[in-house]
């Protein structure tokens, strides 16, 4: 008897070991409560299908519904929104959506087919600038069909393995006919009536976004919390204190801190917080403007590709972690990507940098003998300002002197989208899209939302344009492969420096909360809860 | 045999010391009487010595940036690195130049523009005498530090910029200091005198009123150098002011808010560099003022 109660009591034991983390996932979800977190910059224009910044998302993502999302329970799988259910045809060409019914925008108008239309005819007209949706969208779909009020149907140009996630993409939300028919845009707070679990609730310029709890919401059930606030803080020193403070819960989002800003604050905040490390699907680059001298010259190009010492630039700005110099980082992109081992052999990307450098100066010399004096513009926005001083210290030995010119954020974007600079000395850019698509699409094809540098390529466009359409998986990996390796071996304007890593922290208070796949599809809150 | 007799040494009438005895005498009172001025004076002199001598002085550019980051003060980097791998004494000693070339040339331009404005709207009087010092009214409601912020924004991120924003800061100052200076003179004797026999306006400007209001003018500016350098400080700190690589003390006091717990060494030297400075300079100006004050200068003994 004695010895089956020491059983009973072991297998208890084994039971109540084994399932602690289960029985923690099984605690109820509790009601209530605002949760509270950052940007980085002020958006100051909110509109989603036009703009191409994070803050931009952030602002705005519990406010709108897409047809499909990324799970926030599960951020890898796509899951219904507002289509409840779609189908493809045979041939992968056409895709049906079934919308869901009685769902309500904020104001009250209901949602139907016809704002589905409205969003995409808007988003895929050919001269309206979409850098985000727009990019994902217009080289796949042909037309958007509405085939009655709860229906709509997508006729693509090819079969794209893209457009499912494409479609789930947090920059491709639903926006309502009435809306856009009556401001025009959705630039503005008042523009901002979504179907979301959040209606938007306050903008005050320069410090703080909330949302407030949509008690019309589709599925009762969400969102758990009350509210949601975003503070505006400008500058990693701003951003920690107000994380050591206890001020923001939650830090998943671009900038990363470093390992010892990490360290800074796991000792103001002990165990009421959880660091992890995260590779945020970011690329970091130089834009190099071809259309104007001294970039038009694609020998001066290809000295800056030469000269950047991307392992240093690591190494100071992310304290060692990052993928320097990859066009995509094997981490995320697993064999899409070129191996390391390749991608460092390479000549602007080897170790020494002697023989580059002296490559470099030679090709800067042979056409400015005594060096040039450029103006680099730059976003002051997280640790740009940092890491722009890093780059122009390094073109210095090359006989490329510049200047430092900043720019408030959305500033610096408007600068870029004209094209009215000589070098873009940092920028981040945040794939909206786990596929090895998503930075050709983004940053390197003619016609990419992201190529400030205006660098047309025929071969890029034309080996991008294969590897949507190719289905066959390994021929596809070898489209990607030509892709990295061509633009491994400089010239184009758009230098690629890595990909960004880096430290972020959760409250343990906020459950349920899941990094998702890309900086941009899990920040909606719907499913966020805080425990007591 | 006559003696030779040796005539009696010739007597010469006591004038007036030579310029280097009078500099030496002038010296020795201001160090005897202003001891705190003098420290200033030595503080002063250290950081024109040090600006005039950086690229003797600096082991390192400025700019370098391929040192290993966050190394602390010792062998190699007396000051240490910052976070970018940069040499901190390199980029102190070469603030000093760029603190003195923005503290000076803003002086030098807001203050005798402003004296000027001061001087001639003062003697003439009128209705541009009244308009003007409505402008000067507007201009120093503004509180200075968002007046220079607004400019900065206006004008773009620039060491010549940041001369500019200054010029724009001081002119008023010195205008109106200068207009109540000019007021007081305009009504003694001598000037009246002068106007009686004849002189033209700009005669009696240029050899009466300027010469006359040298002491006032040699304060303002003392006195604003110390003030420019804490503004051109409080810019770049703000992000506003120098460009960030540029080696001026207030943007080296940003660069260093991100590791104040993990390099406290980074904020250290150039906060201290500001403050030694602008202690020196106050020092110097409270001391020029005393010297230049009629009503001080009997305590000071002064010519």
């Amino acid at each position: 008897m004695r010895r089956t109660q020491r059983a009973l009591l072991g297998a208890l034991l084994l039971v109540a070991l084994l399932g602690g983390l289960p029985a923690r996932a099984a605690e109820q979800p509790r009601y209530g409560g605002i949760v509270t977190w950052f940007d980085y910059a002020d958006p100051a224009r909110l509109d989603v299908h036009t703009e191409s910044p994070l803050g931009v998302q952030q602002a705005t993502a519990g406010v709108y519904s897409g047809l499909l999302q990324y799970d926030p329970e599960n951020p890898s799988q796509i899951i219904a929104d507002l289509a409840e259910r779609w189908e493809a045809s045979a041939d992968g060409t056409v895709y049906t959506f079934h919308l869901r019914r009685g769902v309500q925008w904020h104001d009250g108008q209901p949602f139907s087919a016809a704002d589905v239309q409205a969003t995409f005819d808007r988003i895929l007209a050919p001269d309206f600038r979409s850098p985000r949706c727009g990019s994902l969208l217009k080289p796949l779909v042909e037309r958007v069909e509405t085939v009655d009020d709860f229906t709509v149907r997508f006729h693509l140009k090819f079969p794209a393995a893209t457009f499912i996630p494409s479609v789930a993409s947090a920059w491709c939300r639903i926006a309502a006919k009435h809306i856009l028919e009556r401001d025009g845009n959705l630039q503005d707070p008042k523009s901002q009536i979504g179907t979301g679990p959040f209606r938007f609730k306050r903008y005050e310029r320069g410090s703080l976004i909330e949302w407030e709890r949509n008690p019309n919401y589709y599925d009762k059930r969400y969102p758990y919390v009350d509210g949601v606030v975003q503070y505006i803080l400008k500058g990693a020193a701003r951003q920690l204190a107000a994380a050591k403070a206890g001020k923001i819960m939650l830090w998943d989002t671009w900038p990363p801190m470093t390992r010892s800003q990490a360290e800074e604050l796991k000792n103001a905040r002990g165990d009421k917080i959880e660091i992890y490390v995260w590779p945020i699907n970011t690329v970091w680059a130089v834009h190099l403007n071809t259309t104007r001298p001294p970039f038009d010259n694609p020998d001066l190009r290809l000295a800056v590709h030469l000269a950047l010492n991307r392992q240093e630039l690591f190494d100071k700005v992310f304290e060692g972690v990052g993928v320097p110099c990859a066009i995509l980082d094997p981490k995320l992109y697993g064999d899409w990507a070129l191996p390391m081992e390749e991608v460092k052999a390479m000549p602007g990307c080897r170790q020494p940098k002697t023989q580059d450098l002296e490559e470099a100066k030679r090709l800067v010399a042979k056409h400015y003998p005594n060096g040039l004096d450029i103006e680099v513009a730059v976003r002051s926005v997280g640790n740009y300002i940092d890491r722009v001083q890093l780059v122009v210290a390094q073109l210095r030995d090359i006989g490329i002197r510049g200047t430092i010119k900043t720019y408030e954020s959305a500033a610096g974007y408007s600068v870029y989208g004209k094209g009215d600079f000589t070098v873009i000395g940092t920028q981040d850019t945040a794939m909206f899209l786990s596929d090895p698509s998503a930075p050709f699409a983004i940053l390197f094809t003619s016609q990419a939302g992201r190529n400030w540098a205006r660098h047309s390529d025929p071969l890029i466009d034309k080996l991008a344009d294969e590897g949507l359409r190719e289905q066959n998986r390994d021929k596809r990996r070898e489209i990607y492969h030509r892709l990295q390796r061509h633009l491994l071996a400089g010239g184009n304007g758009t230098v690629i420096v890595g990909w960004v890593e880096g430290w972020f922290f959760r409250d343990k208070r906020l459950r349920n909360y899941h990094p998702a796949n890309t900086v941009y599809d899990n920040n909606t809150f719907m499913k966020v809860w805080i425990s007591k | 045999m006559l003696q030779q007799q040796t005539p009696p040494p010739a007597t010469t009438p006591k004038g007036p010391p030579p310029p280097a005895a009078r500099l030496a005498r002038f010296l020795r009172r201001f160090v005897q009487r202003q001891p705190l001025g003098t420290v200033g004076a030595v503080i002063v002199g250290l950081l024109v010595l040090t600006a005039l001598l950086a690229p003797l002085l600096a082991p390192y550019g400025p700019k370098q940036a391929e040192f290993d980051t966050y190394l602390p003060p010792g062998e190699g980097h007396l000051m240490g690195t910052d976070h970018l791998g940069r040499d901190i004494l390199s980029r102190v000693i070469w603030g000093a130049r760029l603190s003195l070339y923005v503290g000076l040339t803003s002086v030098a331009l807001g203050i005798t523009l402003g004296a000027l404005w001061g001087m001639v709207t003062a003697y003439f009087g009128g209705w541009p005498d009244v308009l003007t010092q409505r402008l000067v009214d507007v201009l120093m409601g503004f509180p200075p530090i968002i007046l220079a912020l607004g400019l900065m924004a206006v004008l773009g991120q620039s060491v010549h910029n940041v001369i500019m924003a200054l010029v724009i800061l001081l002119t008023p100052t010195a205008a109106r200091t200068m207009r109540s200076t000019v007021l007081g003179l305009k009504e003694l004797a001598y000037v009246e005198a002068a106007r009686a026999v004849g002189c033209s306006h700009w005669r009696v400007i240029f050899r009466h009123l300027v010469p006359n209001s040298l002491g006032t003018y040699i304060v303002l500016f003392t006195v604003n150098v110390a003030y420019a350098i804490v503004v051109e400080a409080a810019l770049s700190f703000l992000g506003l002011g120098s460009p960030p690589d540029e080696p001026s003390w207030g943007g080296m006091l940003t660069a260093a808010m991100g590791s104040l717990e993990r390099a406290p060494w980074i904020a250290f030297f150039p906060g201290l560099a500001i403050s030694l400075v602008v202690f020196g300079l106050n020092l110097f100006g409270d001391a020029v003022r005393d010297v230049t004050d009629a009503r001080l200068r009997g305590q000071m003994g002064g010519e």
